[in-house]
C-alpha cells in the first residue's frame, strides 16, 4: 500500500517533469517563430522581445536540470525511468540551444534592417527553410509529448530537407555577392541566419532521436535510418 | 399471497389427501411413499426454475428469459415486462447520449473537457482541427503538453477566466483562437474555442485602409500647402507663379482621383447584388476602352483590340467599362515606350473571356497575390508618375466578382503580363443571328 503510493507520487514527478521540458519547449518554439517573423518583415520590437524570452528560458533549463538530479539522488529510478531522465537533460540542453539559434537569427534580423541595403524579399527560401524548421521543431515537441516514434522517425528524415535548402541559399547568396560587392556584409549575415536555421533542424532532429530512444530503449545517434517496407522507420545495423 | 405460494400450498394439500386416502385404502407405508414422491417432483420442479432463474440473473443483461412452464409462469412472465421496459429504457438513454455527443461534435465552436489536472477528457471535432489534437490518442494528456504557446500556458496558470484570450495557432496555416475556459463539474473545465481568423484580418485591413487613405492623401496635400505658402509669401514673377499653380493644379488633381476611386469602391461595396441584368454592348464598350488607352498611350505603344463580334454580356455597363479599362490603362502605364499591347474579346468555353497582354515591365511573382489590395502597388514611385492611385484593380476586381467573373494574373518581371477576366455562362447572351447585323 505504502509502495504504491509512492510509485504513484513518482509517477506524478515524472508527469511534471515531462511537463515542465515542453513549456520550455513552448518558450522555445515562441522565441524560433517570432524570430523568423522579425527577419521577414523587420519587426524590431519582436526581435526585442525574443532577447527577453532568453532568460526565461535559461532558468527553465536550470530549474529542470536541478528537478532531475534530485529525482535521480532520491529515487534510484530503474531502467525505463532513469532512460526517460537521461533523455529529458539531453532534450533541455537541445532545447536551450535551439533559444540561443533564435537569438541569433533575431540579432541578425536587426542588423540588416537596419543596414537595408538587401531587400528581404528576395530571401523567401530563407523564410522557407525557416518555416520548416519551426515546423520540426514543433512536431519534434509534439513526438516528446504524446511519445510517438513513428512520427519521430519521420521527422528524422525531414531534416534532409533543410540542410539541401541550406544549400540553395548558400548557393544563391553566393552569386548575389560576386554581383554586387556592396551586399557582402548584409549577405554574410543572412549566410548567419540560414547556418542558425540549419542547426535548429539538427536540434530538432536530436529531440526525436531522444524520443526513440526514451520508448525503444535503443540509441539510435549515429546511425542511419531506413524505411521499412511498411513505411516504418528503423535503424540500420 | 403470491399466486406461486398460494398454488404450491394447494399442490401440497392435494397431494396430502391423495396420500391420506391411499394409506386408508391400501396400506400406510403405500401414502407414505406417494406422499413423497409427490414431494420430491415438486421440490425438483422448483429447484429446476430456481436454477433457470439463477443462471439468467448472473447471465449478460441481454440474455432472454428462460422459458417456464406451471407455476412459475407467472413469475418469469413479470420478469420478461420488466426486462423488456428496461430494454427499452437503456436503449432511449443510449440515443440521447449519442445525440448529445454528435450535437457537442458537431458544434462550429472547439469545445474540450478538462479534467482536474488539466488533462484531455474529451473534445469535438472543432477542438481537433483547433488544437491539432485527438479524440482518440490524446486523452489523459495534459493540454499544456500539445498547446504549448507561452500565453496559453500563462492564462490557465492564473486561473481567472473572466476574459478571453487571443492565441495564434503554431501549426503552418496559422489560425488566429479566441478562447475561454469555463469551469464545469467536479473541478473539470470546459475550454471553448472560437476561429476568429477572418474578424482578426479584417480588424487589421481596416486598421491599413485608414492609414494608407490618410497616407495618400497627405502626400499631395503637403506638397499643395508647400506651394501655397511659398506662393503667398514670395513675391514672384508671374511665370513662375504660373508653374507653381499648375504644380499645385496636378497635386489637387491626384488628391481629386484617388477620391473618385475611393468612392468608386464604396459605390460598388454598398451596390445591391445583383448589379442588373442590361445588355451591355460590348462594341461599343471595347470601342471606348480602346479611345482611352490610345489617349493615355499617345501613339507611343503599338495598340491592337481584336473582338469577336456578337458575344455580349448582362450587367452594369459603367462597372464593366471602369474593370476594363482599368486593365486596358495599367497595361499602357507599365508598359515602356514601343512595347506592345493586345487586348482580346472573344466567347471562351461556355462563357466568355477578356485579356490584356502586353510586354511591359511585368510583376515579380511574390508581388502577385497582393496585387488586388487597395493601394497595393509593386513601384510607389512609378505608379504616381503616371498618376496611378493603387486602386485600379481593387475597383476592377470588385466589380467583376459582382458580375462572377475571375481575374487571373500572369506575369513575368521584365517581360510582360497577360491579365485575363473569365465570365460564366450565366452572363453571356447567346450569339445573335449574323442576318440582322448585315441587314
Ligand atoms: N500590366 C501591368 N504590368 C505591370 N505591373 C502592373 C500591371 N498592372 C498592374 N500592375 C502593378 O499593380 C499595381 C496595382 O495596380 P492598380 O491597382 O491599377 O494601381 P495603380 O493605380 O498603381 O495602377 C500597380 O502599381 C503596378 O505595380
Ligand atoms: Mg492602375
Amino acid at each position: 500500500m505504502a509502495n504504491d503510493h509512492l510509485s504513484k507520487q513518482f509517477d506524478n514527478e515524472l508527469e511534471a517533469l515531462r511537463s515542465q521540458v515542453l513549456q520550455m519547449g513552448g518558450l522555445v518554439e515562441s522565441q524560433v517563430r517570432g524570430a523568423i517573423q522579425a527577419f521577414s518583415n523587420g519587426n524590431l520590437s519582436l526581435a526585442d522581445q525574443i532577447v527577453a524570452t532568453e532568460v526565461r528560458v535559461n532558468a527553465f533549463e536550470v530549474q529542470i536540470d536541478t528537478d532531475c538530479s534530485h529525482i535521480i539522488v532520491r529515487r534510484q529510478p530503474a531502467a525505463t525511468d532513469l532512460r526517460l531522465i537521461m533523455a529529458v537533460t539531453k532534450v533541455v540542453t537541445d532545447l536551450e540551444r535551439i533559444g540561443d539559434e533564435a537569438h541569433k537569427v533575431a540579432r541578425m534580423a536587426r542588423q540588416i534592417h537596419e543596414h537595408g541595403v538587401v531587400d528581404v524579399q528576395h530571401f523567401a527560401n530563407i523564410r522557407h527553410t525557416g518555416d520548416a524548421a519551426v515546423n520540426m521543431l514543433r512536431q519534434a515537441l509534439d513526438a516528446f509529448a504524446r511519445l510517438d516514434v513513428e512520427d519521430a522517425g519521420r521527422i528524422i528524415t525531414e531534416d534532409r530537407v533543410i540542410d539541401f535548402e541550406f544549400k540553395s541559399v548558400i548557393r544563391q547568396l553566393i552569386t548575389y555577392m560576386m554581383e554586387d560587392p556592396r551586399t557582402i556584409s548584409t549577405s554574410l549575415d543572412i549566410i548567419w541566419i540560414a547556418k542558425a536555421i540549419e542547426r535548429i533542424g539538427d536540434h530538432s532532429k536530436n529531440i526525436c532521436e531522444q524520443v526513440i530512444y526514451i520508448v525503444m530503449g535503443t540509441d539510435i545517434r549515429h546511425t542511419k535510418l531506413e524505411m521499412g517496407a511498411d513505411g516504418k522507420m528503423f535503424p540500420k545495423a | 399471497m403470491n399466486g406461486l405460494v398460494l398454488r404450491t400450498m394447494a399442490m401440497l394439500l392435494a397431494a396430502a389427501l391423495g396420500a391420506i386416502a391411499t394409506g386408508l385404502l391400501l396400506a400406510d407405508h403405500w401414502g407414505w411413499a406417494l406422499f413423497c414422491t409427490t414431494l420430491i417432483a415438486l421440490l425438483a420442479y422448483h429447484l429446476r426454475h430456481l436454477a433457470l432463474l439463477n443462471r439468467w440473473v448472473s447471465g449478460a443483461s441481454t440474455d432472454p428469459i428462460p422459458e417456464s412452464s406451471g407455476v412459475w409462469d407467472e413469475v418469469f412472465a413479470g420478469l420478461y415486462r420488466r426486462h423488456r421496459l428496461e430494454v427499452r429504457q437503456r436503449r432511449r438513454f443510449a440515443r440521447l447520449l449519442a445525440r448529445s455527443q454528435q450535437a457537442g461534435r458537431a458544434l462550429p465552436y472547439g469545445v474540450t473537457i478538462l479534467g482536474p489536472d488539466m488533462q484531455i477528457v474529451w473534445c469535438n471535432d472543432s477542438a481537433e482541427a483547433h488544437f491539432s489534437i485527438s479524440r482518440e490518442s490524446d486523452i489523459g494528456q495534459p493540454i499544456t503538453n500539445l498547446v504549448r504557446q507561452p500565453e496559453f500556458a500563462g492564462y490557465i496558470k492564473s486561473a481567472n477566466y473572466a476574459e478571453p484570450l487571443e492565441i495564434a495557432t503554431a501549426r503552418p496555416d496559422e489560425l488566429i483562437l479566441s478562447i475561454q475556459m469555463v469551469p464545469y463539474v467536479d473541478s473539470h473545465h470546459l475550454l471553448l474555442s472560437r476561429d476568429v481568423t477572418q474578424a482578426y484580418k479584417l480588424g487589421i485591413m481596416r486598421r491599413d485602409f485608414v492609414a494608407n487613405v490618410s497616407h495618400e492623401l497627405r502626400t499631395p496635400l503637403t506638397v499643395l500647402i508647400g506651394f501655397l505658402e511659398t506662393v503667398r509669401d514670395l513675391k514672384l514673377d508671374a511665370s513662375r507663379s504660373r508653374d507653381y499653380l499648375n504644380l499645385m493644379a496636378e497635386q489637387g488633381h491626384r488628391m481629386q482621383s484617388i477620391i473618385e476611386d475611393l468612392l468608386t469602391l464604396s459605390t460598388l461595396e454598398s451596390a445591391l447584388q445583383p448589379p442588373g441584368d442590361e445588355r451591355i454592348d460590348m462594341a461599343a464598350l471595347l470601342a471606348q476602352v480602346r479611345n482611352e488607352a490610345e489617349s493615355l498611350s499617345a501613339g507611343r505603344h503599338s495598340l491592337s483590340v481584336e473582338v469577336e463580334p456578337g458575344v455580349d454580356l448582362t450587367g452594369n455597363t459603367g462597372e464593366i467599362t471602369s474593370a476594363f479599362s482599368n486593365l486596358a490603362n495599367n497595361a499602357v502605364r507599365y508598359t515602356p515606350p514601343g512595347g506592345s499591347i493586345r487586348i482580346q474579346w472573344r466567347a471562351a468555353g461556355d462563357g466568355a473571356e477578356y485579356c490584356v497582354t502586353d510586354s511591359g515591365i511585368g510583376i515579380a511573382a511574390e508581388h502577385l497575390p497582393r496585387l488586388t489590395e487597395r493601394f497595393y502597388r509593386v513601384d510607389r514611385s512609378r505608379s504616381r508618375e503616371t498618376g496611378g492611385t493603387g486602386l485600379g484593380l481593387a475597383i476592377a476586381k470588385h466589380a467583376l466578382a459582382r458580375h462572377q467573373a475571375t481575374l487571373a494574373i500572369e506575369s513575368e518581371a521584365g517581360k510582360g503580363s497577360c491579365f485575363t477576366v473569365r465570365f460564366p455562362r450565366s452572363r453571356v447572351l447567346a450569339v445573335q443571328p449574323r442576318s440582322v447585323a448585315l441587314n
